[in-house]
């Protein structure tokens, strides 16, 4: 099951004072750079829940954000819905395919559940790809942001999308914790574990395996949903499955299973791809030899090696002091 | 459209040679896998790698020197990468193996952009070659002929050799059951490093005949390796009924697809591997039972 530790909680209030300062601080540029790691942020989130908890390494999550994205277009522009019952709608459409992508993958495991899963992604991308009403290669522009002057705030000012981006991203941060600690996520964490036991308990383990995954999806379809209000636009490019590879990547860089590690991979990854793509045109071979080597190390990523040094250092004190509690070294039982 | 024998004949040929390309990449990729359980989507770079070494070598010595010594080379960067990370990869699960290949994958794309440039590269079909042949009432280019042909060729060696030859039944051994089969005495790491340099010279081969088809560009191996993937996903891992049952699948179902339902053909052949994935999860054909 999912825990905080002090580590955890203080990497939460750093990074959360950094976007905070950022957001109210940045200038434009910084803003759109924040903003893109907010929602990158959310989408790898989406991801931790069904790869680090119940062991479904996705490679459609790119693809269910544009489902949201594509959605949240529609819904909100073609039917004239309004932008606040569109991105709900957005948010349950994506689920809905997200269950059922997880009901029909929960037999394979391995390289097939990632190949089936990779599969759905892409009959997702080919079809908007394909598809006139979708404006095909060409996408569809002029996505209009929410509208929230009612409560005076104007979404359209970077620095409010920016802050709103932050306030959702810490509530689905809180609705992660909360469904990786009901029954459901315990019974999650049970599947990875040992999916035979799970199922001689008594467990229907497709179910277990569709629901988070749908709930993910719906996480995953609202990081779509604010891409398109972020970007105002959006292609077929936002389906393809090397953005499901990339977060993949940002989870691995983080560090899988720890939903902190992941946000820190998040903020690494985009800072870093602005920080290298504004020096050189081949950022991406520094990003896959970094990728390489953490990989290697067999590291869980950079906050799952920080975890790894402090849970270390704090069992060699916890020694230390009960060596001085026994002064005479009579071994306890505990 | 006419739908009469030349229509069939035609399209059938095309499908064919999409067919025998995808076999000579996805081949090596499944026993690889197979034997070795190792994920290799980098794959794909290799192909890429193996066109811009022909295409490179054509420069110099004509098609018939890219054709012969891009494979080799190929194998040669197989070798690099066989003892550098993959050996040490081996005993890694399939997550590690397949980011460690994701970032390969990253890391070649950027690497043949900075040595030959982000300009597609062409090479010209050899003048044997060239020309066209009549065939079923229509006229072929030989080039495509001659690709099915070095397909079926490429098969029936490999069937010969997994399945009549003793280095077939110790790969066949390996592949059913590494251990045991190390316990019998086979020197399984030795035959996984042999099978690794045959499939990356494989695919090197494949990008030196597909190169006078397509434009070499850096991101050919991106968009080969979905459809390689399907094709050993539809055929089951590791073994060559497999390889050439799915490619032969891929080759058809997307070749008709186009021509006879456009709005759905790129759907239809990614519906089909959800379809096969359903009904059996390891695929057609899988090495093992």
């Amino acid at each position: 099951m999912f825990k905080h530790n002090t580590l955890r909680y203080a990497v939460l209030v750093l990074l959360a004072a950094g976007a905070l300062f950022q957001a109210l601080t940045a200038e434009y540029f910084g803003l759109e750079i924040l903003t893109e790691i907010l929602i990158l942020a959310m989408l790898v989130l989406a991801l931790d829940i069904v790869a680090g908890f119940g062991g479904m390494v996705s490679l459609c999550h790119g693809a269910l954000m544009g489902v949201g994205a594509y959605a949240f277009a529609l819904l909100a522009g073609q039917a004239g819905i309004a932008p606040v019952l569109a991105m709900a709608g957005a948010v349950a459409f994506s689920g809905g395919i997200a269950w059922v992508i997880g009901a029909i993958c929960a037999r394979s495991h391995g390289i097939y559940f990632i190949m089936a899963t990779l599969a759905f992604g892409q009959m997702a991308y080919s079809f908007v790809f394909e598809s006139p009403v979708l404006g095909g290669d060409d996408g569809i522009s002029g996505i209009a942001r929410l509208d929230l002057t009612q409560i005076g705030v104007d979404l359209n000012d970077s620095r409010s999308f920016a802050l709103f981006c932050l306030a959702l991203l810490a509530v689905v941060y809180g609705a992660s914790v909360l469904i990786l600690r009901s029954g459901l996520g315990r019974s999650l964490s049970g599947v990875m574990h040992n999916e035979q036991r799970m199922r001689a308990l008594g467990l229907t383990v497709w179910r277990v395996k569709a629901d988070v995954f749908g709930l993910s999806g719906m996480i995953a379809g609202l990081a779509g949903a604010l891409a398109a209000q972020h970007s105002m636009f959006i292609s077929p490019g936002l389906l393809s499955w090397t953005v499901s590879g990339e977060a993949l990547v940002v989870v691995i860089l983080g560090g899988l299973g720890t939903l902190v590690g992941p946000l820190v991979g998040a903020v690494a990854f985009v800072v870093l791809k602005h920080e290298l793509s504004a020096i050189t045109t081949y950022w991406h071979l520094i990003v896959g030899v970094i990728l390489i080597a953490v990989v290697m190390s067999r590291a869980n990523g950079i906050f799952g090696w920080i975890e790894a040094r402090w849970g270390a250092r704090i069992e060699r004190r916890v020694a230390d002091a009960t060596r001085k509690q026994q002064p005479d070294g009579v071994a306890s039982d505990a | 459209m006419s739908l009469d024998l030349g229509f069939w004949a035609l399209q059938g040929l095309n499908a064919l040679q999409l067919s025998m390309l995808l076999f000579l990449l996805s081949i090596g990729l499944t026993v690889i896998f197979g034997l070795m359980h190792f994920v290799n989507l980098a794959h794909g770079s290799l192909y890429a790698l193996g066109a811009y070494f022909a295409a490179t070598l054509a420069g110099f010595g004509g098609y018939w020197a890219g054709f012969f010594l891009a494979p080799v080379a190929v194998a040669g960067v197989g070798v690099l990468l066989y003892s550098g990370l993959i050996r040490r990869m081996r005993k890694s699960g399939p997550m590690a193996q397949v980011l460690v290949t994701f970032g390969l994958i990253f890391a070649m794309l950027d690497l043949t952009r900075l040595f030959w440039g982000d300009l597609a590269l062409a090479i010209e079909v050899p003048e044997v070659l060239g020309g066209r042949v009549a065939l079923l009432g229509i006229e072929y280019p030989t080039y495509r002929l001659f690709i099915i042909a070095l397909g079926l060729a490429i098969f029936a060696a490999l069937a010969f050799v997994l399945g009549r030859t003793q280095i077939g039944a110790m790969i066949r051994a390996g592949v059913d059951n590494d251990a045991m089969a190390a316990c019998l005495g086979i020197n399984v790491e030795r035959l996984f490093f042999i099978v690794f340099c045959v499939g990356c010279a494989l695919a090197g081969l494949a990008g030196a005949v597909a190169a006078p088809l397509l434009s070499v560009t850096p991101d050919m191996g991106l968009q080969i390796l979905i459809p390689t993937l399907i094709v050993i996903v539809i055929g089951g891992l590791g073994s060559l009924k497999g390889a050439i049952a799915g490619s032969l699948i891929f080759g058809f179902v997307q070749t008709f697809g186009a021509v006879l339902a456009p709005q759905l053909a790129s759907v239809l052949i990614y519906a089909l591997l959800a379809a096969v994935l359903v009904v059996k999860p390891v695929g057609l054909f899988p090495a093992k039972g």
